[in-house]
């Protein structure tokens, strides 16, 4: 346990991204690093399934980014920030993956921000 | 010597260079912010320090898992934006200054702060998104930076305090500089903020308040507390705030705060605040160690 995280096992809705799951999940997070390269997000773009594949990733892994299961691939441990390039490959705006991770709707969500034109 | 002129605390949210260059400046929903930043402008056009250095973070953009560095100073001539995913932004490549990094790096790995040294990453909206609202882009930009790197997106993080303490080190080891050279320190990110899981959206804006408050006050008491305090309070990735805490280190004990401004749009909290060393002469100058054997001369008397 990392002493400086003690305590927040109560908060909800939490999914802290650490060395542990940095390797469980290298493959993963590697794959949508590599999508801050045109040529890998053009190789992404014609195939996929194919591209997951070559990544070495598994079926779940693999299943959850064809999906664009935003929520489940948090929880299993893709880096938020590594996440953002698929969010732009795919052309996502990060507020409607922000929404789809609180299971709304980009409308919804953007009923409880202060200035919901500020996109 | 070199003289460090004041710090700047400023949020880096990838919204702000979107809307930047899609020229939104003067909209209802982004004037706000974009005019929140015009004093300090204006205050680095006056004071014109030759070096901003930056602690900023890197977001898996410049560097991945393989190898990521707790803290990492930038050491090279010059410094290309990243592409996020979706091309790099027309922003021109930003100088260094390779041999004050090159004196700061001897100077901290001499006082034991070991920190890793890179050159040719690309630096991503973590320095990039705040920076032209600072300083004009075009046709160049005006002066130099040197990238700190620090690591807030793969626990463990660096403490607060040893972000505070970053600070600490830099400051001594810019007024030990031979050259003469006027500096500022930026620190990026926050405040209030979660952008993963279902508590995404999360914001505290009372919070984000006194933590500016704090930063200026009573650094130590922030520094003292510990990531699970910032992620209950602020949010998961508010936890980057420690990032202007090194800014805050790098600063004399007593500092002027000229300006603040916070607006909360979506998602995060986007502050900006000037702080300014004091005038020289005045006894804050002479930094922090001076400043507690001060308090301890008083108290044996």
């Amino acid at each position: 346990m990392n002493e400086q995280l003690r305590g927040i096992e109560d908060i909800q809705g939490l999914y802290l991204f650490d060395v542990r799951l940095a390797v469980k999940r290298v493959r993963l997070n590697r794959l949508l690093w590599q999508l801050t390269r045109e040529d890998e997000r053009e190789k992404f773009r014609q195939d996929e399934a194919a591209a997951c594949r070559n990544a070495g990733l598994d079926e779940l892994e693999t299943r959850l980014v064809l999906e664009r299961n935003w929520i489940e691939l948090i929880r299993i441990g893709a880096n938020f920030f590594a996440l953002e390039k698929l969010i732009r490959v795919s052309g996502k705006s990060n507020l409607e993956v922000y929404a789809a991770q609180r299971g709304e709707t980009l409308e919804e969500y953007l009923r409880t921000r202060r200035v919901p034109d500020a996109v | 010597m070199a003289e460090i002129i004041g710090g700047i605390g400023t949020s880096h949210v990838p919204t702000i260079g979107v809307a930047y260059d899609r020229k939104k400046q003067e909209t209802p929903p982004w004037k706000p912010l974009f005019d929140g930043y015009k004093p300090i402008a204006k205050w680095l056009a006056d004071r014109k320090p030759d070096v901003l250095i930056f602690f900023y973070n890197d977001h898996m953009n410049g560097f991945f898992s393989d190898l990521f560095p707790t803290f990492a100073i930038g050491v090279g001539q010059e410094y290309e934006g990243a592409d996020e995913g979706s091309g790099r932004r027309a922003l021109p490549p930003i100088k260094g200054h390779p041999d004050l990094a090159a004196h700061l790096t001897e100077s901290l790995v001499n006082d034991e702060f070991d920190i890793a040294t890179f050159q040719e990453r690309a630096i991503d909206h973590g320095l990039l998104s705040p920076l032209p609202l600072l300083w004009p882009s075009q046709p160049d930009w005006p002066a130099a930076i040197i990238p700190i790197q620090v690591n807030v997106v793969q626990f463990p993080l660096p403490t607060p305090m040893r972000c505070f303490k970053l600070g600490r080190a830099i400051r001594k080891a810019v007024h030990d500089y031979p050259g003469n050279l006027r500096v500022a320190v930026v620190g990026t990110g926050g405040l209030s903020h979660q952008l993963h899981g279902e508590r995404t959206g999360y914001n505290n804006t009372e919070w984000d308040a006194e933590f500016i408050d704090l930063l200026e006050r009573r650094p130590e008491k922030l520094a003292s507390m510990r990531h699970a305090d910032y992620i209950r309070l602020g949010g998961a990735e508010s936890v980057e705030v420690i990032m202007w805490l090194a800014m805050r280190g790098a600063l004399a004990d007593t500092v002027n705060r000229l300006h603040q401004n916070y607006y909360l749009a979506t998602t995060t909290g986007m502050a900006v605040a000037l702080f300014e060393e004091p005038a020289p002469g005045h006894p804050d100058i002479l930094g922090h160690a001076a400043a507690s054997s001060a308090v301890h001369a008083g108290a044996s008397q």
